[in-house]
């Protein structure tokens, strides 16, 4: 009976209903047959409002969307080029830089690549790379800076962590310290292909000019203080997380409101209603989920998934080989935001069994999560570029492969040497 | 007949607005919600650095702003069915089978929601009875009346996407 119900559930999934439903639904048969009276449902949404960090998401999301309506895109790649464009290969660094840091900013929505990607795609192929290059380049970019603070994946795998109750805690800063290196290594990695790759490529180089420096700066001075104080308010130990986030949310809203008047009141409102129903759909499959949670360690199936595992795989390399494979795989069919609900609370406690730290496992998850915006079926990135760009998906995934391989070197990297998350920590 | 057919427009025409006044209102208290927030916050940021004091009742109004706010979004991302689906087996089907199963999954969407909404409205029915207060005047079943509504708002969408096959509401 059980198991047909579990099957039944499961199709009902897959014919599209919505996944917090699904969750819903086997939350509720879990307490049903453990006689546990409904009402409980309420109980464990209402626990969303014990989570006092939960305030940061809703308030960087709306910061990010209200920043990709805005004309920030073009100022950002304007002060990137300059800085940047001297460089061989200057216009590809610039994208990977550019693109790395909206996507820590606006949170790997996909929004890069509508913002940033269709500015960028025309000016690469004028000057010279190769078109399936290029469109390689801008699609697998849309989700690099996952790993860099303050990316909205970060925070809500801190806060799902955090909710559970595990030996091992640790801080929404250091979290952020931990995406630091890994996020810079696949940027780095990816920047060294790219101008290896590109090397044979004839153009005239634009060299560096103070004028067109002053001019973006100027351009960008409203904006450029942002980062400058997320960094210094998350690592300076002045401002818990939400508070940053706040400040950050009224800053951007003022600034590009008020000051740039690149925003009008309607559109505001559109941004506003847009971006709370993404956080609303994100929040509500975290409701349920810790609801669902909740049955499923009360049941011990945590506790029974990591003596299975235990059974099958002995040591930690092979842990860390089968944690790549299973990601992957979930990266493929579910998109970042449910994967990390769902699965990060079972796996938390078998990776730590493994001695892995829940820090160096937020790492890995993220970086393999990053490769499954651009595997089919549900990369994310592959729909939003061909969209975009007006491309068919078979077209890029030939392009993205390339950009697809280098990354998941990177996650290998990130994955064995458990250094480059952990480095800050005391041994 | 032509005054009952007047009358029948009139009424439509009627009701059309105040559906459109409620969408309004739902749009309204989410952009409320969310700079209040916005700005509670970074008040209570100047409050405590600055006066090393702060409003009592701000925390607790703050987190149960972000329940509110997950809830309303939730209901407004399902006038257009915008929630997180897998959807595996429809790609390849026919436009046919597709509706037919739409409206399976979206008829069993709005059971389950409103299967939800009756077991949370006897929460908070029994959280009424309590009385307890959430902060400053504001008793705790008020702020979890949001959780029935919501489903019951979300669940009757789902059911008229169901009946009519609509997707805009």
């Amino acid at each position: 009976m059980v198991y047909f119900l579990i099957a039944l559930l499961v199709l009902v999934m897959l014919s599209g209903a919505p996944l917090f439903v699904v969750i819903l639904s086997a939350a509720m048969m879990g307490f049903y047959f453990a006689d546990i009276d409904l009402s409980i449902i309420a109980i464990e949404l209402y626990r969303i409002t014990e989570t006092p960090l939960l305030l940061a998401l809703p308030l960087f999301t709306f910061a990010g969307y209200l920043l990709s309506e805005s004309q920030a895109s073009e100022r950002l790649i304007k002060l990137t080029r300059v800085f940047f464009g001297w460089m061989p290969s200057g216009l590809a660094i610039v994208s990977l830089v550019a693109c790395a840091v909206f996507t820590a900013f606006t949170g790997a929505s996909g929004v890069t690549i509508v913002a940033l990607g269709a500015l960028l795609l025309p000016a690469l192929i004028k000057e010279g790379y190769d078109k399936k290059f290029s469109l390689g380049l801008v699609t697998s970019t849309g989700s690099l800076g996952l790993l860099l603070p303050p990316s909205i994946p970060l925070i809500l795998y801190g806060i799902i962590v955090q909710q559970m109750d595990i030996g091992q805690n640790f801080t929404l800063t250091e979290l952020f310290m931990a995406g630091l290196l890994p996020g810079l290594l696949m940027i780095i990695i990816l920047a060294v292909w790219v101008a290896w790759i590109t090397r044979h490529r004839v153009s005239e180089k634009t060299s560096f000019c103070w004028k067109q420096a002053v001019d973006a700066v100027r351009d960008a001075a409203w904006e450029l203080p942002l980062p400058l104080f997320i960094l210094l308010g998350i690592f300076g130990g002045f401002f818990a997380v939400s508070e940053v986030a706040a400040v950050t949310a009224l800053y951007v809203l003022i600034v590009e409101c008020l000051i740039y008047k690149e925003i009008n009141l309607r559109k505001l409102i559109d941004v506003m209603s847009d971006s709370m129903q993404m956080v609303g759909g994100i929040l509500l499959i975290l409701a349920v989920s810790m609801a669902f949670t909740n049955y499923l360690v009360d049941a011990e199936v945590p506790l029974h998934l990591f003596e299975w595992v235990k059974e099958n795989v002995d040591s930690r390399l092979t842990f860390l080989v089968v944690l790549n494979l299973f990601l992957l795989v979930l990266g493929a069919i579910l998109d970042i935001f449910s994967a990390l609900i769902i699965v990060v609370p079972l796996i938390v406690p078998v990776a730590i069994g493994y001695g892995v730290h829940p820090v160096h496992l937020g790492m890995i998850f993220l970086a393999n999560m990053q490769i499954g915006y651009l595997t089919p079926p549900v990369g994310m990135n592959l729909f939003i570029a061909s969209y975009r760009f007006n491309r068919p998906i078979t077209e890029l995934y030939q392009a993205t492969l390339p950009f697809m391989l280098i990354l998941l070197f990177c996650v290998i990297i990130i994955t064995y040497v458990p250094w480059l998350s952990l480095w800050f920590l005391e041994p | 007949m032509r005054q009952v057919v007047k009358i029948i427009k009139l009424w439509l025409i009627m009701i059309h607005k105040c559906y459109k006044f409620l969408l309004k209102t739902e749009t309204g208290i989410l952009v409320v919600l969310l700079l209040s927030m916005i700005v509670l916050a970074v008040v209570q940021i100047i409050m405590r650095n600055f006066f090393s004091s702060g409003l009592l009742w701000v925390d607790s109004f703050v987190r149960i702003a972000v329940l509110w706010m997950a809830l309303l979004g939730a209901m407004v991302a399902s006038r257009k069915g915008k929630h997180i689906t897998i959807e595996v087996f429809s790609q390849n089907l026919s436009d046919r089978m597709q509706h037919i199963i739409r409206r399976i999954t979206d008829t069993y969407t709005a059971v389950i929601c409103f299967v939800v909404m009756y077991y949370s409205f006897v929460f908070v029915k029994t959280e009424y009875e309590d009385a307890g207060l959430a902060f400053a005047f504001i008793p705790n079943w008020l702020c979890e009346a949001i959780i029935p509504f919501a489903f019951l708002v979300i669940g009757l969408r789902y059911m008229i996407a169901a009946l009519f096959d609509l997707r805009h509401l």
